[in-house]
Order: C-alpha cells, then sequence, then structure tokens
C-alpha cells in the first residue's frame, strides 16, 4: 500500500475512563478518496475514538498523522483547521438560526458587518454538487431531522474538510434520504476527500464503505476490504471474543416451575419506537435463559418491563403469577442488575453502605423509631464487603472512587444476597476484566444452581453460549430463534443475530 | 480530592471545613472585590468593612437587628435547599411569604379569644397550609407535566404579590382609608412577643435556626431524607430504586413552601402586625443566594443566612458613616454569590479535565452552573 494515499491515520490510541478502558491501543488508516466504515456496538469505543479525533477528548497515548503529518488536536477549531469535518449523532446546530448562518457560524471574519452573499453562492453551489438540497434561508428547528442532517455535512464542506466523519448518520434518515446520503458520500469521495462512517449496522457498512475496521470493547478486532467481507464474517467479528469463555459444568435442578412469564408483550423505547413486538418468553426455575443479540434490538425494554420501569403497551407479564404492575424495588423478589450501573444501579455519590441498601433502607434494622441506623447500615457494609470480595476499605466511602469490578459487586451484593426468585441480569459484565467476568459467571451459574430463574441479557456471545441452558436470539425486538445451550453454534446464532430465520436445530 | 477527604480529622468540624473550602474561597473573593468597588467609589474600604461590622455588632441592639434581618432568610434558604437536595429549583420562596402571610392574617385580625400561644401557632398552621398549597401548583406541574419549575415558581410569586396587593387595598380585610395599602391590625393574642427589650427581636430568628438543625437531621437520618439525597443525587437510580419520584419531588416543594410560608407569617405577626403591601420585597429571592451559598446543606443556610443580614444591617450602617451607597451591601452579596458559584465551577471544570467523564462528578456546582444561566 503506497503510504502517501493515506489522509487519515490514528495510530495506537488509548484512552481511559475512570473504570472504562475507551480505547486499548485502536489504530485506524483511511485512503484518500475511500470511505472507511467504523462498526462495533454501543459503547465499543467508536465514539470515543472520533471525539478525540475532533479534540473533544485527548488521548492518553497515540499519535494522529493528518496527510502524513502528525498533528496534536486539542480542540474542535484546530480539528477543522486539519481538515476534519465531523457530523454528530446529536446535531451541533443552533436551532434558531438559519441554515447559512448555521453554516458560516464560528467562521472567523474580520468584516464588521455580515455580508451573506459570497458564503450563500458557496453554500448553493455546495448543494448542487452534492444533491443535498437545502434552502440557506430557513430557520433549522423547522427543517426535518433529514434536512438537519444535510445542515451538518455542508457545514463541514464549506469549511473544505478533507476528512468528513459522519457518526451514525442514517439513524435519523428515511430509506430514500439514506440513498440520498450514499450518493453524496460517494461524490465526496470522487474529489479525494475521505469518510469515515462510523455505524452498527452490517448492510449499509457493506453498502457504501472500502474498509471495514471492526471495534469491540476499546479494541480494533480486525480490517477487511469490504468487498472480500460478508455480512457473517463482519458478524462474527463484532461478536467473537478473542478469549473462549468454557462451559462449566452443571447440575440438573429439580424444581422446574415457569417463574417469569410473558405474554404478547408490546413496549416503545423512548423515542416511541416499538422495542418489543408480541414478545413471549418463559423463565423457569433453575435454568439460565441468555438473550443474544445485537445491542439495542429491544434488551434495555426487555429488562424495563420485566422490573417495572417500564410499562408495557399491552401484553401481560407475571412473576410466579404476579401481575408486574409497579416497580419492583424488592430484591428478595426479583434482583436486578441493570445494563447501565453507574447512571442506574448506583448512586456515584453515595457511600458504598448507602449503595448497599438504596432498596431496603427502610427496612428493620436500618431503621428504628423513623431513624435511619448508619451503625447497622455499616456493619450490613462489613459483612457483604467481605462476602462479595468487594475491593473496598470501608462502607463510608463514596462508590465513584471504586473501580468498574468493584462497583458492579456493589450492585450484585445488593440485588443477590436475598436470594431472589427471578435474577435479571443485563450485560452484567460489560466493561470488566477478565476476572471480575468469570466471578460475575460463577454468581449466576450458583444463582441458578439454588434454584433461581436467571435471564441473562448479553452481547457476548460467547458468554452467553458458556453460560446459558436455553438461549433466545433478539432481533428487533422479536425473538428470532431458541436454541439449547448445550448445542448451539455460533454460526446458527450469528445467523438470527443478523435477522435471518434459519430452522433452529433444538 | 479522593484522597484529601479526611485530611482535617477533626470530626464534623473538620468536614465542614472541608466541604465549605469553596464557599469561604467564594465569599472572600467577594469581600475583596466588593473592597475594590469601595475604594473606586472614594472611601478606604478598610474603614468601610470595619463600619459594617460595627453596625453588626455594635450593641445588642445592633446585633438583634442581625437576627430579626436573618429569620425569614433562614426559613426561606432552608426551603430552597431542600428542594436542592432532590434535584429541584423551589425558587418561588418569594410568593410563599406572601401567600403564608395572607393565611396568618385571616386568622390573626379576629379576636378569637385563644390563648397568645394557641392563637399563634393557628396562624402559623394556617399560613403553612396556605403556602403549602400554592407550592403544590408548581410541584405537581413539574412533577407530573414536566414544567419547569425555576419558571412556574416566580412567575406564581407575581401572582402571590398582586393577591396581596388586592387583600391589602380592596379585599374586606383591608384598612380603610389608609396611608398606605395595609390590612387590619392583628389581634393582640395573635402578635409574637419581644424577648429583648429596646429591640424589635422575636423569637422568629430561633424558630429558624431550629428549622435548620430539623432539616439536617431529617434530610441526613431519616427514610425521608434519604429519599430526598437519592432522587437528587441520581433520579435514574432512585427510580430504579422504587422511589416514587413524582410524589418526592411534589413533596419537597411543598415542605419548601410551608417553610417560606412560615417565614412570611413570622414577619408579619413579629415585626409588622399587619400584613402591608410588599412587605418582603426581594427577600424570598435573597433566600435562593442564601441557600445556593449554602450549597444546599442546612448548617450551611444557618451560617448564610446570619452573614446576609450582617451585611445587610452593617450595610446600612456603613452608608451612613461612610458615604458609600446602601446598595453596596446587595453588591456584595451579588459579588460573593456569583464567587461560590463561579469557584465551585472553576474547581469542577477542574476536576472533571483530570478525569473526564465521571458522572459523578454532577454534584452541587454543577446544579449552580445550570441555574445560573
Amino acid at each position: 500500500m503506497n503510504e502517501n494515499s493515506i489522509l487519515l491515520k490514528m495510530q495506537d490510541i488509548s484512552k481511559s475512563f475512570p473504570g472504562v478502558l475507551a480505547n486499548d491501543h485502536v489504530t485506524i488508516e483511511c485512503e484518500k478518496g475511500h470511505v472507511l466504515g467504523l462498526l462495533g456496538e454501543n459503547g465499543a469505543g467508536k465514539t470515543t475514538l472520533m471525539n478525540i479525533l475532533y479534540g473533544l477528548y485527548q488521548p492518553d497515548q497515540g499519535k494522529i498523522f493528518v496527510d502524513g503529518k502528525q498533528v496534536v488536536i486539542n480542540s474542535p477549531s484546530e480539528a477543522i483547521n486539519h481538515g476534519i469535518g465531523m457530523v454528530h449523532q446529536h446535531f451541533k446546530l443552533v436551532d434558531t438560526l438559519s441554515v447559512i448562518e448555521n453554516v458560516i457560524l464560528g467562521i472567523p471574519t474580520n468584516k464588521a458587518v455580515l455580508d451573506f452573499g459570497p458564503a450563500k453562492k458557496k453554500l448553493e453551489k455546495l448543494c448542487k454538487e452534492y444533491e443535498l438540497f437545502v434552502d440557506p434561508e430557513e430557520i433549522v428547528w423547522r427543517l426535518p431531522v433529514g434536512k438537519q442532517q444535510w445542515v451538518e455535512i455542508l457545514k463541514a464542506l464549506y469549511r473544505d474538510c478533507k476528512v468528513l466523519v459522519l457518526d451514525e448518520p442514517t439513524a435519523v434518515l428515511t430509506p430514500s434520504e439514506s440513498d440520498q446520503l450514499c450518493r453524496a458520500i460517494r461524490k465526496i469521495t470522487e474529489q479525494g476527500r475521505s469518510v469515515v462512517f462510523i455505524s452498527h449496522k452490517l448492510r449499509e457498512v457493506i453498502e457504501i464503505t472500502d474498509k471495514v475496521t471492526v471495534i469491540r470493547d476499546g479494541k480494533v478486532i480486525g480490517t477487511v476490504n469490504t468487498k472480500e467481507a460478508t455480512q457473517s464474517i463482519l458478524a462474527e467479528m463484532m461478536v467473537g471474543r478473542p478469549v473462549t469463555i468454557e462451559r462449566k459444568a452443571r447440575p440438573t435442578v429439580k424444581e422446574h416451575s415457569a417463574v417469569l412469564v410473558m405474554k404478547n408483550v408490546n413496549a416503545f423505547d423512548d423515542r416511541g419506537v416499538q422495542a418489543l413486538k408480541d414478545f413471549n418468553l418463559t423463565v423457569h426455575a433453575g435454568e439460565i435463559v441468555g438473550v443474544a443479540g445485537v445491542d439495542g434490538n429491544g434488551q434495555r425494554e426487555l429488562s424495563e418491563c420485566i422490573t417495572g420501569l417500564r410499562k408495557p403497551s399491552s401484553g401481560s407479564i407475571t412473576i410466579q403469577d404476579k401481575q408486574v404492575t409497579n416497580v419492583i424495588a424488592d430484591p428478595s423478589f426479583v434482583g436486578f442488575i441493570p445494563e447501565d450501573r453507574q447512571k442506574t444501579g448506583l448512586v456515584l455519590d453515595f457511600t458504598v453502605a448507602e449503595n448497599l441498601l438504596i432498596k431496603d433502607y427502610k427496612e428493620k434494622p436500618y431503621v428504628k423509631n423513623g431513624f435511619l441506623q448508619y451503625s447497622e447500615m455499616k456493619k450490613h457494609a462489613e459483612h457483604m464487603i467481605k462476602k462479595y470480595n468487594i475491593k473496598s476499605p470501608s462502607g463510608d466511602i463514596k462508590v465513584k472512587t471504586l473501580s468498574g469490578g468493584n462497583q458492579q459487586k456493589v450492585v450484585i451484593a445488593r440485588e443477590l444476597d436475598a436470594q431472589p426468585v427471578l435474577d435479571v441480569a443485563s450485560h452484567p459484565t460489560r466493561g470488566l476484566d477478565l476476572g471480575a467476568v468469570s466471578n460475575v459467571h460463577d454468581i449466576l451459574l450458583n444463582e441458578r444452581n439454588r434454584g433461581a430463574a436467571v435471564l441473562f441479557i448479553s452481547a457476548e456471545l460467547q458468554e452467553v453460549m458458556a453460560l446459558s441452558d436455553r438461549i433466545v436470539v433478539l432481533y428487533s425486538g422479536q425473538i428470532m430463534g431458541e436454541l439449547n445451550g448445550e448445542t448451539a453454534d455460533q454460526f446458527t446464532i450469528g445467523q438470527m443475530m443478523l435477522g435471518q430465520t434459519t430452522e433452529a436445530k433444538k | 480530592m479522593r484522597t484529601k477527604q479526611k485530611i482535617i480529622k477533626v470530626p464534623f468540624i473538620g468536614d465542614l471545613i472541608y466541604s465549605s473550602g469553596h464557599t469561604i474561597l467564594g465569599i472572600l473573593l467577594g469581600i475583596f472585590t466588593g473592597g475594590l468597588l469601595i475604594a473606586i467609589s472614594g472611601v478606604n474600604p478598610f474603614l468601610a468593612y470595619a463600619s459594617m461590622f460595627r453596625g453588626a455588632f455594635n450593641s445588642l441592639q445592633s446585633f438583634s437587628n442581625v437576627l430579626v434581618r436573618s429569620s425569614p432568610l433562614l426559613l426561606g434558604g432552608i426551603g430552597v435547599a431542600i428542594g436542592i437536595k432532590s434535584g429541584v429549583w423551589n425558587t418561588g420562596i418569594e410568593g410563599y411569604m406572601y401567600i403564608g402571610a395572607i393565611g396568618a392574617t385571616i386568622v390573626a385580625i379576629p379576636e378569637l379569644g385563644l390563648p397568645p400561644i394557641i392563637h399563634i401557632l393557628l396562624c402559623f398552621i394556617v399560613a403553612m397550609l396556605f403556602a403549602g398549597l400554592w407550592g403544590a401548583i408548581p410541584g405537581y406541574l413539574r412533577a407530573y407535566k414536566g414544567v419547569n419549575e425555576v419558571t412556574a415558581t416566580i412567575m406564581l410569586s407575581y401572582v402571590a404579590i398582586y393577591f396581596t396587593n388586592w387583600i391589602v387595598s380592596g379585599s374586606p380585610l383591608a384598612q380603610e382609608g389608609a396611608y398606605f395599602p395595609m390590612s387590619l391590625p392583628f389581634a393582640e393574642s395573635s402578635l409574637l412577643s419581644i424577648l429583648m427589650k429596646g429591640t424589635s427581636l422575636h423569637p422568629g430568628p430561633f424558630i429558624g435556626l431550629l428549622m435548620c438543625i430539623i432539616f439536617h437531621i431529617i434530610l441526613k437520618y431519616t427514610p425521608f431524607g434519604f429519599r430526598t439525597r437519592m432522587l437528587g443525587y441520581n433520579p435514574f437510580a432512585a427510580q430504579y430504586a422504587g422511589i416514587n419520584s413524582k410524589k418526592q419531588i411534589v413533596m419537597t416543594m411543598v415542605i419548601g413552601a410551608m417553610l417560606g410560608g412560615l417565614g412570611g407569617a413570622i414577619e408579619v405577626l413579629g415585626l409588622k402586625h399587619r400584613l402591608y403591601m410588599e412587605f418582603v420585597t426581594g427577600v424570598g429571592y435573597e433566600s435562593v443566594a442564601v441557600a445556593l451559598v449554602a450549597g444546599g446543606e442546612p448548617i450551611g443556610v444557618m451560617l448564610s443566612a446570619l452573614f446576609f443580614s450582617i451585611l445587610k444591617v452593617g450595610g446600612a450602617t456603613m452608608s451612613i458613616e461612610t458615604g458609600v451607597s446602601s446598595s453596596m451591601a446587595s453588591i456584595i452579596i451579588a459579588l460573593c454569590v456569583l464567587f461560590v458559584i463561579g469557584v465551585g465551577v472553576a474547581d469542577s471544570k477542574r476536576l472533571k479535565k483530570r478525569d473526564e467523564k465521571d458522572p459523578g462528578k454532577k454534584t452541587l456546582s454543577f446544579k449552580m452552573e445550570e441555574a445560573v444561566k
């Protein structure tokens, strides 16, 4: 490969946040006139990487080269000067200004009075060139979302960017708008500009890109030429884990009554899009049901519906024949490890002792005569710290000072110690190191062996296969198929995760 | 910050000093900048501040003025503080004070033949009831309809102020033919007694200080306080832990309103002995500043309310003795608030830079930043 043709290179980039290694020695290269796809699930580290490129974060280590020259980017304006244009997932437009005002916003001028004339002409020329038509005078909030994206793209082109980064651009577009975007991207690359296309949708990545770099858990899994790639190769790269997790031996549990029964459940996500469609699932005592699938296919809504945090629009959910109506905050009934422990599972500014009791703070002996008994809470915390091997000097320190793995232990201790009849574990190992992952697996397996019904939601195919008695594959809010955990093979699950129904081999 | 937390090892006082570091630095900067302004206006700032200090502490009488002045600030401040703790900006204290005073007025005017203590308690209860219902309106709108509570409370304050204007000028409770819009005089049995001869010191400030201590204990040591703090720190976790956050928001706003209403009632029962038009101009908004400087902590409210009233009372003396404009006290207060917020924001930016994206940093300074906008 000719080194000179590399327009953008990010070499060996690492970036960590407290408890999370978001980018781990990531290297990407984009050739002149090419489209590089950046493929990975939510939270894989794509956006962090692009924010580093745009000067919003500083990398802990690594170098960035634009046009062969090493650059240090401290702020977005420096990024723009280096010819980097970015269209964020959430647009950064000023709603109350017109299109043309947004486009020229931030461009230094030495005139006292703004003259829109030349700017407008330049913009109209760009509109024609890329067939992205918008009225320069229109106020941005009046534009449909798709058009707002055109404005973002035109804004970057107006600044004559060499590299255009599009972060999940099709998420807000209609199919015909997506086609329009594809055409525009081709025209952009014809002129020797490069495009970095971030997505977790396989189909469009294959359609648009020249090369694809797959990122997973902050690491580059591999880079392939799109021509040689198929959906299943990419899917395997997305879901495969470098380290195989051994399937552990397990005893059969006698108790096998149905604990969680979901019948024809429909639910909507926060944006009002249907997230679960006529969903049926039964989980029995003494089994782990693994929910596999690319993240964002209804997993979050599924766990929230079961625990009462989200009201389904129709259908019924029962746990031990009790209808779920309100939020279940009783860890002796349902233990719920939520997918985002820092946002949902913990109060970071509370101490370990307080966090261990955010559900049970009202119970005896933690309340006496209407007052909280801090000494009892502390005793409880010390017991839990020992029992669950939480690395914390005492119960008095704030939970935000713990590492990610130990924060998760606090959640697990709180949710599972009271021996619930149903465990809902949503991505319980996300962001944890291997030792912590295996620890969580052991705990969940023990829960099953004790006779709890366990619903295990994860995007890690390997761990779903290692842990589950039964596997259901979630795609677009529906179960694509059900497989036996002992005999399921990765290929079949991978196909189902992409929405292709193959006859499930039981 | 993580390791420094226990540097000052004196229990309670050490924590207090550590946690109020921002505040003390902000106040010092405010006083310093105020001094510059005083110097610009042609007065020696040391003399001016000395005269302010004398004005506040020179005699028992002047110090009792400080205490009397602090009464509505203490009650209003704690009302705002409890809102801050639960993550809502209950900025309508001004309105609650008026509505509370109206409630008190209704039962204070007639001779009910009750012993004073019962009559006064009745006035307090009616005042808190009125103000609580008033506060339930923005509380409901915020919790169930998503209406911004700052807008709702401030708008309702205007309604309360104009409603009071009607009460003291057009209603049956108004004194006819008065030189200034006012209500009929209150019955003797409803008036708060003067605690010290020759001063206007009534029990109000002590009720305020007591409330600060009570709410410190409630927030720290009761399940209700636990819920409130959880909601303020992380509303998502609070919902996950089964807390009815809507109900909790309404409750904290109603409690804040009741405290504001009590503050207003004490003003009319203890000091004015009638309901006047615009009897607490701006005090409700000052209590928002009090709570801000206190960082939402009830114990901090005690200190910042006293500090504010020292500035106000001493500022009047300063103005008379040295010729500095009488609005200088208000300017210094405003500077202190801005610097306290500024120091907090600067420090949280510094910490944010150090460990970007740590969501735990969204503590009070962050919320203050929002409030300033």
